[in-house]
C-alpha cells in the first residue's frame, strides 16, 4: 500500500438467497475487519434506495469493488443503477462453483472450516481487485478519515 | 453490513425460515433493490414482515416501494431495550448475548407469522 491512501469501497449483496452471499458478506467484513481495514469502506445495499444523496454518491466518491454471491449481480448492478460504475466485480460463484453458491443461504451457527476456506478464496480475488483498483491513476477519491463506513466513520450508516 | 443489528436481522429472517418453511419465505434485500421486474413479481401485494437492524429502516422502505404489503415492522434496536447494555458481537458475529436477542426477535416473528395466517384462514 502507498502512503497516501485512496478508500475503495467494497460493497457485498445482502445475501438472503444462497450461500454465495453469505461468502460474500463474510469476505466482505473480512476486508474491513482484517485485511485492509483502513483502506475499506463499505455501504448496506438497501441505502441506495432508502438512504440519501450521501449514500447514492458512494461509487462516485470512490472507486467500488462489487462482491456478488450469484449470477443475478445485485450488488453490481444496483450500485451501478443508483450510484455509479463499479471499477471491478466479483462473482463468488465463479470462485467456489455456481452448485455450491447457489445453495441455500447459511446462518452464522452453521458456519464450517469449509466455509471459512471459501472465504478466503474469496477474499483473496478481493484483495487482487484491490491493489489492481488502487494502482489505477485517478482513483476517485481521497479520504482521512479513518473508519470502515463510507461517512469516514465506523459507524456502518 | 456495518453493525451487529444488522447480522441480528439477518440471523433472524434465516432462523424464521427456518422454523416456518410452510407459511413463511424471504426474498434477498439486494435483488429487491435492483428494481428487477421478477423480483417485483415475487413482493409485489405478498403480506410482508420486515426485519430491520437500524433506523435507516431499508428492508421495510425497499419491500414497500416494491409492493409489498408490510404487515409489520420489527426493529432490531427495540429488542436492544430489553437488552441494555448487551454485548451482542460484532457485524460478523454474534456473541451468546446477541444469539439470545435473535432467537427473542424470531419468536416474536413467528408470533405474527402465525396471526397473519390465521387471518387468511
Amino acid at each position: 500500500m502507498s502512503e497516501n491512501q485512496t478508500k475503495i469501497g467494497v460493497v457485498s449483496c445482502s445475501g438472503e438467497d444462497c450461500l454465495g452471499g453469505t461468502i460474500s458478506r463474510l469476505a466482505t467484513r473480512k476486508m474491513l475487519e482484517k485485511i485492509y481495514p483502513e483502506e475499506t469502506v463499505t455501504i448496506c445495499l438497501p441505502l441506495y434506495l432508502a438512504g440519501g444523496e450521501e449514500e447514492r454518491s458512494f461509487a462516485n466518491d470512490y472507486p467500488t469493488i462489487s462482491v456478488d454471491g450469484c449470477s443475478k449481480y445485485c450488488a453490481k448492478r444496483a450500485t451501478e443503477k443508483y450510484s455509479g460504475k463499479v471499477s471491478a466485480e466479483i462473482n463468488v460463484a465463479d470462485i467456489i462453483g455456481k452448485e455450491t453458491a447457489e445453495q441455500g443461504p447459511l446462518s452464522g451457527r452453521d458456519i464450517t472450516s469449509e466455509h471459512l476456506q471459501m472465504v478466503e478464496q474469496v477474499v483473496e480475488q478481493i484483495q487482487v481487485k484491490f491493489d489492481e483498483v488502487l494502482n489505477k491513476p485517478n482513483s476517485k477519491k481521497k479520504n482521512d478519515g479513518d473508519g470502515g463506513c463510507c461517512c469516514g466513520g465506523n459507524c456502518g450508516c | 453490513m456495518g453493525k451487529v443489528f444488522g447480522l441480528i436481522a439477518r440471523e433472524a429472517t434465516l432462523q424464521t425460515i427456518k422454523k416456518s418453511p410452510d407459511t413463511a419465505e424471504t426474498l434477498c434485500l439486494a435483488y429487491i433493490v435492483t428494481g428487477d421486474d421478477d423480483a417485483k413479481n415475487l413482493i409485489e401485494g405478498q403480506k410482508c414482515i420486515t426485519i430491520d437492524g437500524c433506523p435507516a429502516m431499508c428492508a421495510a422502505k425497499n419491500a414497500e416501494l416494491a409492493g409489498g404489503i408490510v404487515e409489520e415492522k420489527v426493529r432490531v434496536v427495540d429488542a436492544f431495550r430489553r437488552h441494555r447494555g448487551a454485548n451482542a458481537g460484532t457485524a460478523t458475529e454474534l456473541t451468546d448475548e446477541g444469539w439470545q436477542i435473535t432467537d427473542e426477535i424470531v419468536e416474536e416473528v413467528i408470533t405474527k407469522i402465525k396471526e397473519l395466517s390465521k387471518e387468511e384462514e
